[in-house]
Formats: C-alpha cells, structure tokens, sequence
C-alpha cells in the first residue's frame, strides 16, 4: 500500500454531536452548491472540463502541502487545488489554441498526465516519510471522518457564498449559457461572464474534495443538474432542484460512510446521486420513463379507439352490425382492446337481433364521440392546408383538440385565413408559399 | 422611434475579416441607407453571416470599420438588435418562450437588476406581434421551426432597436411562417427602421427587398435589386468560385507566395 | 515504492518490460480512439471496467485470467448502453452521459473492492495508479523462467491487438476516417466499432494491474496525441505512437526509481513531457515552428517594402526614408549585404534589387487594377490591400491577373504596371 488512509482521530463510538451537525451542514452546504453551480456546467455541455479539473486537484495539494512546511491546513491544501484546477482548465484552453489536438483527447490528456502528476509528488512526499503526509491519500477518494468543524465551516462559507454569486448573477449566466452569440451582440462580456462559470466550477470541485475525493466529485457536480432536469423545464427551478439532490446525494454518503469507516466517502456520494438519477428517469412526470410509456400506451389507445369508432359509424348507418363484422374492417391486435374499451364505455351498445344473436350499434354517447372526432380530423385538415407549420409536432395519431393545443385565437386565425384561401381559389401564382414555387423554400 | 435620416443606417469602410490568417471577406466597402429591407445575398460560405458578424463585432477586423447610424458599435449598441442563425441554439435549454423574449431587455437593464413588470408588458407585446401569444409559456424546445424563428423575432423586438441584423431568419421556415416574418419586418421598415437580413434565397428576394448586396468573399454589386440581380452578376458571384481569392488567401495564411 | 537495490535488477527489468508492453498496447488502440475522437470512450471504458473485474475475480478468476478480461467487456458493453440510455432518455450530451455512466459504475466498483477487501485481493486505492513494482513478484514459471504473470497478459493483449490490427486495417482505417462513405460501401463499421470497443477493454484491463484505471487514460490518449501533431499520415503516426508509449514508459519508470516515487504517476507525467515537445517542435504547425513561420514572415515583408520604396524614390516618388527603427536598420543591413543595395554613395539599388523591387511593385499595382476592376472600392481604399497583397502573389497568379485585365493598362492611379524582367527567373527569387 502506497498511499495510507488516514485513521480516523477520534476512537470508534464516540463522536461529539455538536461537531456531526457542524460536518454535516457543511457537507450539505458543498452538495447544495456543487448542484447549482452544476447546472451550468452541464447546460454547457462542460461537464467533462470539470473532471480534467478536479483530476488536477492532488498536484496543488502536495505542492500546498511541501510549501507549507508539512502542515495538514485544509484551507492551504484546498488553495493549491485551486490553483492547479484552474491551471488545468488553463491548459485545455492553450491546447485547444495552440494545437491541432481536438477537445476528447485534450481533456484525456489534461486529465492523465495532471492526475499522473498528483500521485507522483504525493507518493514521493509518502515515501520520504514526511510527518503528516499519511492523510493526503484521503483526497483521492474522499473521506470526512476527519474533518473538523472549523474545517466544515469554510467549505460551508465558500459553498454558500458560490450560490449566492449564482443568484446574483443568474439572468446574465442564463443569457452567456443559453445563446453567447446574442449575449455578445448585446454588448454583455461573454468571455468573462464565461470564466467565471467555468472558475466557480472549479470552487466547486475543490470544496467537494473532502466529500468525494478528487476521482469522483465531477458526478457531485454534474448528476444532480441531470437529474433535476427530468424533473422541471425552467432554469428556475432547475437550479434550486439540483442543490437539494447534490445536498442529498452529499448528506447520504457521508453518513452511509462515517457508519462503515473502511469505506471512502466519494463513491457512496455518487451512488447516492446515482440512485436519485435512475429514480427520476423512471418516475418523472412527462419526461421520466413510466410516463412516458404510459403515454405510448394512451395515444396508441386513443388512436386505435377513434379508427373503431369511425368504421362504426360508417356501418352504423346499414343497421346493426355483428362484433366480427366490425373487427374485420379494422384490422390489427390494438381494435380489440378498443372494442372492449368503447362497450365498457357505453359507446357502443348491444342489439338483440330477430335472430337472436349478439349485434352491437353506436350508442347516442358513441355517436357524440365519432362526430368530434370528425370535427376534430377535419379541423387539423384546415390547419394543415393554412398553417401547416402549426401542425408540426403538435398532431398526432390521438387527434388531439386543435384548439387545446394551439389556442382558440389562433384556431379563429386559421379558420379565417382557410376561408379567405377558399374564396380566392388558392394561394396566388408567384407569391412565396405556392406549393411547388421554388422560391417558397421547404417546409420548416 | 424613428432615426434621423441625415446618417446612413450602416457603413462597411473596406471591411476585411480574417479567421485565423486567411481572409474570408475582401475590402467589403458598402454604404445602406437607413429605413430600408436590406438583403446581403450570395452562395453558401460566401461570407454574408461573417459580413453581419463584422458589423456586431462578433468577429475580428483584419481591416477596415463599420460604422452603424454614423458611430462605431460601441456607442449605439443600445439601438441594434440582433436574430442570430437557429443553429447557434440548444433548443433543449429549459427556458419558456417569454424567458427567451426578456433576454431582448436585459441589455438595458444591465447588471444585476430583474425583468419587472414593464419589461414583462413589453414581452407579451412582442409575442403578439409575432403571433406567439398561446405559447408564451411553453418550452422553447416544444415549438416549430417556424416558431422558434418568432421567438428570436420577439426577443429583438424587446429590444427596441433602430438597426436590426437577421442571419437567415428564413430558413427552414415554411413558406407562410415566411410570410409572416416578412410582414413583421415590413412594419418596422415603416416605422423608419433599418432592416439588414443575411438570406439565402434568390427568387424571395426580388420580392422582399429594396436594395441587397452581393457577396461572394468579396462585395460583387449593391444597389436596388433589379439592378443588382443581373445575369451578369449572377454569372459571376453563383457560376463558379473565384479561385484566386482562394488561392491568394490559401497563401496569406501560410505566409508564403501563391505558385 | 522501488528499491535502489541492484540486486533486484531482474525485478527492474521485470516491471519496465511490462509496463512498456501495456504502453505499446495501449498506444495502438489510442491512435484509433484519438483519430475517431473517441477518447472519451478509452477514458470511460477505463473507469468502468473496475466492477467487472471484482465480479469476475469474486467469482473465482484470477486477476490475469480469462474470466477477468470477459468480466471487463461485459462491463465496457454495460457502459455503452448505459451511455445511449442516458443520451436519450435524460436528453443529455454525449460526454455528460457517458460521464455518468462510467462514475457511477466506478463508484460501485471501489464500493465492492473496499466491502469485500478481505476475499478480493484488489486494494481500493492501488485501483487507481496500479502497482507497477509488485507486478514482478507474481511470476508464472516458463522454460524454467520466473516470468511476470502481467506481463504475459500484456503480451497476449499486445499480440491479439497486432493481429487484430493487422488484419482488419483498411476496415478500421476507412471507418476512422469517413464512417459514412465506409458505410455507404458496405463496410461493417457497427462490426469495427465493437472491435474498438472489446479492443479497448483489452487494453484496459492489461494495464490495470500495471498502471490503474486513471493512468491507462494518459496511456491510452497521450502518445497518440503527441504522434497526431508530429505525423499526418495515419500508419506513420501508429508506429511512432507506440515508440514514445514505450519510451515513455521506460524513462517514466527510470524516473521514479531515481526519485523514489510511484512509477506510474511518473510515466504519466513522462508522457505529458513528451506532449509538450511535440507540440512545441511539430513541423508546421508546432508552436515554434509556427512562431518562426510568423517572424520570418514579417522579415520578408520588410526587405520586400523597403526595397518597393526604393524603387517608388527612383520612379519620382517622395524620397524614401532613412532607417529609423532597429528593424530598418537590420533590413538596410541584410540587403546591402545580400547585394540589393549599393553598399556607399546613393544607397540606391543594384540591378538585382531593382528587379525584386519591381516584382514587388507590379504586385502591388496588378493587385490595385484587379481590385479596382472586381470589387467595388473607392479609389482611396486601394493602397493598403494592395500593401499587404503585394507579398503573395506568385509568377503565375500575376499572369492571370494580369490576362484578367487584358486592354486596361495601368493602375486605378494612373501609374504605369511594371512588366515582367528578364529574365523572369531572377524576378521570382524571393527577397533575402
């Protein structure tokens, strides 16, 4: 064993309660942050700037370590994570500048060889057997045992004062993060808004090393935004969503860990993360998994309903008609289950015939139905021709109330322009928009 | 707000831009008058995004200045609005269509300070403007494409400009979204605006435009459109790249000689 | 840590051969991540492989074994589809997803090593930087020889991947650098991926025991990379690659044995060195080599306008200026000395330097008619394009600008276009 895992300090079983709840703010603090500053890293897409970065860390740590004169002073050794951090982030940008090398081998390659670097200069401080270098190997990997209250404080102050620079600043980092082309024709200084977002990631990285250890803070980072996304469409509530599952994800491993002392921190903060991540994707309204199968599963009914519905009203008019007669004009395995759905629903209802056998016809209820559906059909038939643009994403097999979707004004604007259409017989030759004309180009 | 119309809307003094050490724009010297629907036409990558680029100072000079309403950006930024290209967009961003509208304010807020309601009553007005009302409220990434155009349509109403710059704001749009966008622009036009649009289509702009520029790396010919959409013109910026300026560019950027 | 012990020296020997048959590996599958810009992928497959390998040596392999190895593609396979899961599902990008993936499945990885530390004989932390010293005291017995047993892993890995390789190159060549054409022409490029990917895991778990899971990245990206900018050509750049892999690997472990450090760590960091050279001395767009392209350039244009101005004084124009700047008078310096300039008296031009000046002016003047022909400028806007032209243009691009202006003699100024010299040869040398 190259590298020691720090002993925990205090004797096992007794832990002083007042220092638990200090560690545990702090803890909570780091994970809240590194969750909303998350956010924009990874609206980003520079999710894995953050990884090259905190890989960097351990290099500043032995080196704030030797240049303390061996003091283990979290503030001093977090320092000099910072500052190789951010050399690193430093050395991606010159790679990307000065060299032909493209953006997944520079981050490897910062990544790597500052990783490589990191455990270079801790194994040989190790190895010359410097007094208090034994616990430097806790920051591989996280460990929290040790942490002080005065510690827990500053990582707790730093975190918290990182949220409040978010907050401050949110519609600008919004602006820089959702469109920098505007931003900067606005007059607004991207690069520098931009740096700064990337240094708070950074802040970030360095703060959560106790929790998670340099090889896995980036998921502290980078899964809590993932997973506060299923959950919301507004970067408001994103980022206040994606602090309290970093807090959770934070909070669960540190006390998962400090029962099981043999076990590093950072991996159970990510597995925490992890679980929250793979809950979400199930369970999320609208975009999680569940929901989204439920609705394949609605749509495919509707749509199967409304085909049977429209062939019964076709035959509905001969009389009534058998339930085989109705299934042979509707095809498919889906026109089944449709069929049980309309007669539990009293869209269709039953006949005795003279013969005595079983015969079926639309109820006044199931007339009702099959007339909306037509309305419907042939409302989106109006749509299609004058706006078809509108049409776009929002029809679907279901046949969803055109106005629900679009508004009714804007229905009233479509049905006006349709008729205008209709009276002057057509779009004119030549204008823009004829279908066929060169000049209109494709369709959106 | 209408703008005087003793300075003209924009001036290009001999515009060269370079990306890297090769040039991509030539000496583009190029006067528009103001209140105007201006059209920078010409090929795929013939430079007429970099031109509008040059004039937002989004990219670098290598030679020359613009000058917008007689001043350099700096001073007028406030009174220029600007439609960036579709692409240049994660349309997955979790913002709302009326989000995206208020980020035309915050230029004039400046830092710090929030939308508030006056900046709020602006957006809605926009978005009835374009037509987007029933969506105010929708993710941007739930729209069409045609919609999403608005949107950016919207979001340089906000802000409440005397030049507007639009890069391709037709493309990919259906004919009649087309239609709609033009007439927003007309509107403006008639307010006493200036209107620059980078398009990429030949036939709509005999229709839409009053004056336009040809570009093929290099300024071919400006002017009202009949006259600028000659045969001849055509026949040298679309039939046939000019190699030279390739070459000669090639060369520049190696620092060495052309054969 | 490595003993400066000289009686180990077998062991030394031991370690560096194994360390530089993982690095001639690793490099070989890294050029073909690095080209297809799947480093992400090397960096993933690295971390994720861990929890195979536990599972696979839970159940009864041996580290080294075949189950081992199976263990980590099974794992590298659970990477990919979690990564696609993740991309499409979460709505989320490529390398955020793929990050997701192999982390968490890292994290579970050390969770197991660290629960199961007593049946499993992995140490949590040797996971991430491997240990490279104490690879040569696991030996298997081979023609009465005590041979590494990671080094015949590696070896094995290395010669599958050269068989593979060899085989398979236009394939994997083609599909590296067009996927879609090599599809269009029916190639199994989803064949080649999942070759690169299995390839990958081989590689990875080869040089886990050596270097670890993080360290295999700068193994796998880092000598590729540092090939890429010196070679264009893709075999040439596979076999350099694999030469600074391993000459990496050997300086790397000679370091940390000279400094007493972790020999890994110092590999990585031999290796990142090398990245820097190759960068600085590229030819052609290496740093320096460009720095050099860029002063050289700005010496020319000087001897070229001086000379211009000397001709412009000859031809009526204002006189032109004495040498002020150190540059002038380095320039004035190396044409007198090049025999351009009269050495005393006038200072004027040799007949040499007058040709070079002239080819230098009829640029300049064919350049201001070309543009004042095609582009529409005013007349004042001329001087400094063509300023700046007049250094570019060859013997053959003036023939056709000036066939282009066939019937239109002179300049926009009214000056005369100076005719080609004779002989046009000594026209066209450039300018000292």
């Amino acid at each position: 064993m190259i590298l020691a895992v720090v002993d925990d300090p205090f004797p096992a079983g007794w832990i002083p309660p007042y220092n638990t709840l200090v560690v545990a703010a702090g803890v909570a603090s780091v994970g809240f942050a590194a969750g909303v500053v998350g956010c924009f890293a990874v609206l980003r897409r520079r999710a894995l700037a953050g990884d090259a970065a905190a890989h960097a860390t351990l290099l500043g740590i032995g080196l704030a370590f030797l240049l303390g004169g061996g003091r283990r002073d979290l503030p001093l050794l977090l320092a000099g994570a910072l500052a190789t951090a951010i050399a690193a982030l430093l050395g991606l940008v010159l790679i990307g500048r000065w060299t032909r090398t493209r953006d997944d081998a520079a981050t490897a390659i910062v990544l790597g060889v500052s990783f490589g670097a990191g455990i270079t200069l801790l194994s040989g401080i190790t190895a010359r057997g410097i007094p208090g270098s034994a616990g430097l190997g806790q920051f591989l990997l996280g460990h929290t045992a040790g942490l002080t209250a005065a510690d827990a404080t500053i990582l707790g102050a730093v975190s918290l004062l990182a949220v409040g620079m978010v907050a401050l600043f949110l519609k600008e980092s919004t602006l820089v993060a959702f469109d920098p082309l505007f931003a900067a024709a606005s007059g607004w200084p991207v690069m520098l808004i931009d740096y700064a977002l990337v240094v708070l990631v950074a802040v970030m990285v360095v703060v959560g090393l106790p929790a998670a250890g340099a090889v896995l803070v980036t998921a502290l980072v980078v899964i809590p935004p993932v997973t506060a996304r299923q959950w919301t469409d507004s970067v408001g509530v994103m980022l206040p969503l994606a602090g309290m599952f970093g807090l959770v994800a934070a909070l669960s491993g540190v006390a998962v860990s400090s029962a099981v002392p043999r076990m590093p921190t950072g991996p159970l903060v990510v597995i925490a993360a992890s679980v929250l991540l793979t809950v979400s994707l199930l369970i999320a309204p609208r975009r999680g998994g569940l929901a989204r199968w439920l609705e394949a599963r609605r749509t495919v009914a509707a749509w199967a309903d409304g085909r049977l519905l429209e062939v019964a009203l076709r035959l509905d008019g001969d009389g009534p008609f058998t339930r085989e007669q109705l299934l042979a004009r509707a095809p498919g395995a889906a026109a089944d289950s449709a069929f049980k759905r309309l007669v539990r629903s009293a869209a269709l209802e039953p006949v005795v015939t003279r013969g005595g056998t079983h015969a079926w016809r639309l109820a006044v209820w199931g007339r009702e139905l099959a007339a909306e559906r037509s309305r419907r059909v042939a409302a989106w038939t109006e749509v299609l021709e004058a706006a078809r643009e509108d049409a776009r994403g929002h029809l679907t097999i279901d046949v969803p109330s055109p106005e629900a979707i679009l508004g009714a004004a804007r229905m009233k604007a479509i049905r006006e322009l349709a008729a205008a259409e209709r009276v002057a017989g057509g779009p004119r030759p030549g204008q823009p928009g004829q279908p066929g004309q060169p000049g209109g180009g494709a369709g959106g | 707000m209408t703008m005087s119309t003793t300075s003209a809307g924009l001036e290009f003094h001999d515009v060269t831009v370079a990306y890297g050490r090769r040039p991509v724009l030539w000496n583009v010297d190029l006067t528009v008058p103001g209140a105007c629907l201006f059209g920078i036409i010409g090929p795929n990558g013939a430079g007429k995004s970099t031109l509008l680029k040059a004039a937002l100072g989004l990219v670098p000079l290598a030679g020359g200045e613009v000058r917008i309403l007689g001043a350099p950006l700096e001073q007028v930024r406030g009174r220029v609005g600007y439609v960036p290209q579709r692409e240049s967009v994660d349309w997955d961003f979790p913002v709302t269509v009326t989000d995206v509208v208020l980020m035309g304010t915050y230029a004039r807020l400046g830092w710090l300070r929030r939308p508030g309601p006056r900046e709020r009553s602006l957006a809605a007005e926009c978005l009835d403007r374009v037509d987007l009302a029933d969506v105010a409220d929708r993710q941007i990434g739930r729209l069409s494409g045609g919609q999403q155009q608005r949107v950016f349509l919207a979001r340089a109403l906000a802000q409440q400009a005397d030049v507007y710059f639009l890069d391709e704001p037709m493309a990919g749009v259906d004919a009649r979204s087309q239609e709609r966008i033009f007439r927003v622009l007309a509107e403006l036009r008639a307010e006493g605006r200036l209107v620059v649009i980078v398009h990429h289509d030949l036939r709509s702009a005999a229709d839409w435009f009053d004056a336009v520029a040809l570009i093929d790396m290099r300024l071919v010919a400006t002017g009202p459109v009949e006259a600028v959409l000659t045969p001849e013109n055509l026949r040298r910026t679309y039939a046939g790249r000019l190699d030279l300026l390739d070459e000669i560019g090639r060369a520049v950027a190696e620092g060495g000689r052309t054969p | 840590m490595i003993e400066a012990d000289s009686t180990h020296l077998w062991m030394h020997f031991w370690a560096i051969a194994t360390a530089a048959t993982v690095s001639a590996g690793s490099a070989l599958v890294g050029s073909f991540l690095v080209v297809r810009r799947l480093s992400l992928l090397g960096d993933a497959i690295s971390h994720a492989v861990l929890p195979g390998i536990v599972l696979a040596v839970l159940a009864g392999g041996r580290p080294g074994g075949a189950g081992v190895f199976l263990g980590a593609v099974v794992a590298a396979l659970v990477t990919v589809w979690l990564t696609n899961l993740l991309g499409t599902h979460a709505g989320l990008a490529e390398d955020a997803s793929a990050g997701v993936a192999f982390t968490t499945l890292f994290a579970i990885g050390v969770v197991l090593v660290s629960a199961l530390a007593s049946r499993v004989d992995i140490d949590p932390e040797c996971v991430l930087y491997g240990i490279l010293e104490l690879v040569p005291f696991d030996t298997v017995s081979i023609l009465s020889l005590e041979v590494p047993r990671a080094l015949l892993a590696a070896a094995a890995v290395l010669i599958v991947l050269v068989i593979g390789a060899v085989l398979c190159w236009k394939e994997l060549v083609f599909t590296a650098f067009d996927p879609a054409a090599a599809r269009a022409a029916g190639l199994p490029v989803g064949v080649v991926s999942a070759g690169l990917l299995v390839a990958t895991s081989l590689a990875t778990v080869a040089s886990f025991e050596a270097v670890g899971a993080i360290l295999v990245v700068a193994m796998l990206a880092v000598p590729a990379a540092a090939a890429e900018l010196l070679f264009r050509r893709f075999h040439v750049m596979l076999v350099v690659a694999v030469g600074l892999g391993v000459a990496g690997s050997i300086l790397g472990y000679l370091a940390a044995w000279r400094f007493n450090t972790n020999a890994a760590g110092m590999i990585a960091v031999v290796l990142g060195i090398e990245y820097v050279v190759a960068a600085l001395v590229a030819p052609g767009d290496g740093i320096v080599a460009r720095v050099v392209s860029r002063e050289s350039l700005r010496w020319r244009v000087a001897c070229e306008d001086r000379l211009a101005s000397l001709w412009r004084a000859e031809e009526g124009d204002a006189a032109a200026l004495a040498p002020r700047t150190l540059l002038d008078r380095l320039v004035q310096a190396r044409l007198v000395f090049g025999g351009r300039i009269n050495r005393g008296g006038s200072g004027g031009l040799t007949d040499i330097g007058r040709e070079e000046a002239r080819v230098i002016v009829r640029s300049h003047r064919l350049w201001e008619a070309w543009l004042g022909r095609h582009v529409a400028l005013p007349l004042d806007h001329l001087h400094p394009p063509a300023e700046w032209i007049e250094h570019h243009l060859g013997a053959e691009v003036r023939g056709r600008i000036a066939a282009d202006l066939e019937g239109h003699e002179g300049d926009p100024h009214g000056r005369d276009i100076p005719p080609e010299g004779f002989p046009p040869r000594a026209a066209d040398e450039p300018a000292p």
